[in-house]
């Protein structure tokens, strides 16, 4: 990923205050670094220039990073005005990963919220919807384990 | 919920599982998806999902395998959009590497997902007519599609799970005589699907039971992430092959259809115009192949991958699927994430079946396109008198509950 | 007055040839190049294990070639693989990863069966045996 680290792409304008970094992921990609708890007002914001039809949210991304003790959240934004997609990427603690409910802004996250949950053990708060077992088998979700950890061995 | 939930005199569960296994090896297994309707005389007033469909056990397994291995488990995720998962695994790996294949490989890729667009339309076609009760359609068309199934067999090999595509272009060529067997077949097949575009637009009973059902406005398409044919029936300009330009979608004959209606109708023409769509772009391809090379040595290929990340999105026939591939170095990846379109499709739609009748919700869930062999046994709850009846689909479309 | 269009192609066509191959009377046409089943000529194999290595499904295993076969000079450990059909995903990986291009390639798609099916006659009759005699020759499907 090559950083770009003095020039804020035009698209990531409406959030330039809330931006910790920024980077470029293949193929084109404008990735936001932000806190976690910045992430919903940076939707909003992005929301609020480009119109309830202007954008959708595309994909909900969570990756294990044992080694540095995280797990990395990505929302994959498609912003139909401009033609490009916006990454807004957080790290949340691996031992108590809690962000903020994405579902009040954008329904569409539900089922990627529901899966990051049931998978990796990401909790959002505020969404109704979590259940373990919604995805995962009964039996591996009664042993309390979050199969796409990487110590899960599953 | 528990007021809707007394008023209710029914409730419909309708289990489904989301997953077509094709092949021996078939790591995904699938979790039914309960999609239980509250309803009161003959009108929905509530709807939830209870459980989600499992293919999570390919993302666990493909961190197992080399990047290579794993080209051949995403194509066997969906046994009818294979094609398509297995370009975007593969643009991500040659995003990762830096690589780009040759012309004539991109125009060949393009050709086998226009072909697999075409016999997946005709499929959720076919059976959109089957659920409303016209069984004679469904069967005319199936045996039309045979004709684009012969068409992927000649150009890939294989008639469903097409093991085509390869880091850095194609695994076989197309020669001369194979090219004049395949615009034959597509000659034989453009008045077919008009004749049944036709159909679909004058026939009493398709429209009795498919206009201004289910309709959806563009901020509820956007709002809930709803994607492919399902989006432009209802107005929002959104596809892929327009947003990314990947393979040769820059360079052929391409353009969005959309239309205003939003309903299951509007959803079906969607459908037969993207088909037309297609047979240009199949038959663009079948006269411009570039020269070249198009099948790479894959003893040459790389074992240990450089680290990096990439995102891949592509125009599947149910709307736009995205992969995430990451990769530390070494010879397997680090994450891989699949997102079909099926799963916002289906799972996101289910508030909006308030307010249909109970016979017309399988209208709706076929005309979003889920992958579907799999809908077949409802469980009727008569609340009232406490009995369990279970009711084939196509009973429940035509209102026998 | 209610439009079915599909009436009149369905009256055509109670007086036609029904569009059902009839199989197994009938066969049922299958190009010549579809994948189907493959195995090893073992004059060109040389026992690398590259097949082995690569298969998405683990359906190939490598064995030792038996006593009475002669066996070609490059394959110094004498191994050749064994494929399993009912695992196979016919996938042809081991086909285009082979250094030798030993692989053979054919359109056999009728691999259904309860017992095990696999690979071994094929590629053990495309060997010579070491007694006086040749053997059937190479199968070329």
């Amino acid at each position: 990923m090559s950083s770009d680290p003095l020039e804020i792409p035009d698209v990531l304008k409406p959030i330039e205050n809330l931006l910790k970094g920024v980077a470029i992921m293949k193929p084109g990609r404008v990735v936001a670094l932000l806190e976690p708890s910045d992430v919903v007002k940076a939707y909003v914001a992005l929301k609020v220039r480009y119109g309830e039809t202007g954008l959708y949210f595309s994909t909900l991304v969570a990756t294990d990073l044992k080694d540095e003790g995280k797990i990395r959240v990505d929302y994959y934004i498609n912003v139909l005005e401009k033609n490009q997609y916006v990454v807004l990427r957080t790290y949340v603690p691996r031992d108590d990963p809690r962000i903020e409910t994405l579902l009040r802004e954008a329904p569409a996250a539900l089922p990627g919220e529901c899966e990051a949950y049931d998978l990796l053990g990401v909790v959002f708060e505020g969404n109704p919807h979590l259940r373990r077992a919604f995805f995962v088998p009964k039996e591996v979700a009664e042993k309390g384990i979050f199969p796409l950890r990487k110590d899960s061995g599953v | 919920m528990t007021e809707e939930v007394n008023k209710a005199d029914k409730v419909v569960e309708i289990p489904m599982t989301l997953e077509i296994p094709v092949g021996p090896q078939h790591p995904a297994l699938h979790e039914p998806l309960l999609i239980k309707v509250y309803a009161e005389g003959e009108y929905v007033i509530k709807a939830e999902a209870h459980t989600g469909y499992n293919h999570r056990g390919i993302e666990k397994l493909a961190e197992k395998k080399s990047f290579y291995q794993d080209i051949f488990l995403c194509g066997r995720v969906c046994g009818i959009c294979n094609t398509v998962h297995a370009d975007c695994y593969v643009r991500a790996l040659e995003h990762i590497l830096n690589k780009e294949p040759p012309p004539r490989a991109k125009y060949l890729r393009t050709l086998t997902m226009e072909l697999e667009r075409l016999h997946s339309h005709m499929l959720v076609l076919a059976v959109t007519a089957e659920i409303v009760g016209f069984d004679t359609l469904f069967m005319h068309m199936m045996r039309d599609r045979e004709l684009i199934m012969k068409a992927k067999e000649i150009v890939t090999g294989n008639r469903v799970i097409a093991d085509y595509i390869m880091v850095g272009g194609v695994r076989r060529d197309l020669n001369s005589e194979k090219i004049d067997k395949l615009k034959k077949i597509l000659t034989k097949v453009e008045p077919r699907i008009r004749y049944y575009w036709r159909v679909f637009e004058e026939d009493v009973t398709l429209n009795k039971r498919l206009v201004d059902v289910g309709k959806l406005t563009p901020v509820q398409v956007t709002s809930h992430g709803l994607l492919g044919p399902v989006a432009r029936a209802s107005g929002v300009a959104t596809d892929s092959r327009y947003h990314d330009a990947y393979d040769a979608y820059a360079e052929v004959p391409f353009r969005i259809v959309t239309r205003k209606e939003g309903d299951c109708m509007a959803r079906s023409l969607v459908r037969f115009e993207e088909m037309q769509v297609s047979l240009e772009i199949c038959r663009y391809i079948l006269n411009h192949l570039p020269e070249g090379e198009a099948v790479p040595d894959e003893r040459r290929l790389p074992r240990r991958f450089p680290e990096g990340e990439a995102f891949t999105t592509v125009e599947a026939p149910r709307g736009e699927l995205t992969y995430y591939v990451m990769s530390k170095g070494g010879v397997n990846p680090y994450r891989v994430k699949i997102r079909t379109p099926s799963y916002n499709n289906i799972i996101n739609t289910v508030p909006f079946y308030v307010d249909h009748t109970i016979a017309d919700v399988p209208a709706i869930l076929a005309s979003y396109d889920p992958c579907i062999s799999c809908m077949e046994r409802v469980i009727v709850v008569d609340l009232r008198k406490g009995t369990r009846k279970r009711v084939s689909m196509r009973d429940l479309a035509r209102g026998d509950v | 007055m209610a439009k079915i269009p599909l009436l009149k192609e369905v009256v055509k066509l109670i007086f036609s040839k029904p569009a059902t191959i009839q199989y197994p009377r009938e066969e049922t046409p299958v190009e010549p190049d579809a994948r189907g089943r493959q195995y090893a000529d073992l004059n060109k194999c040389v026992g690398c294990s590259l097949c082995m290595i690569e298969c998405p499904s683990k359906a190939i295993k490598m064995e030792k070639i038996p006593e009475g076969y002669e066996v070609p000079k490059r394959n110094a450990r004498k191994i050749y693989p064994v494929v399993d059909y009912l695992k196979c995903i016919f996938c042809y990986r081991c086909v285009t990863v082979c250094p030798t291009k030993a692989y053979v390639m054919t359109s056999e798609y009728r691999l259904a069966s309860d017992a095990p099916v696999n690979s071994r006659e094929l590629s053990l009759s495309t060997l010579k045996k070491a007694s006086q005699e040749p053997s059937q020759g190479d199968e070329e499907g």
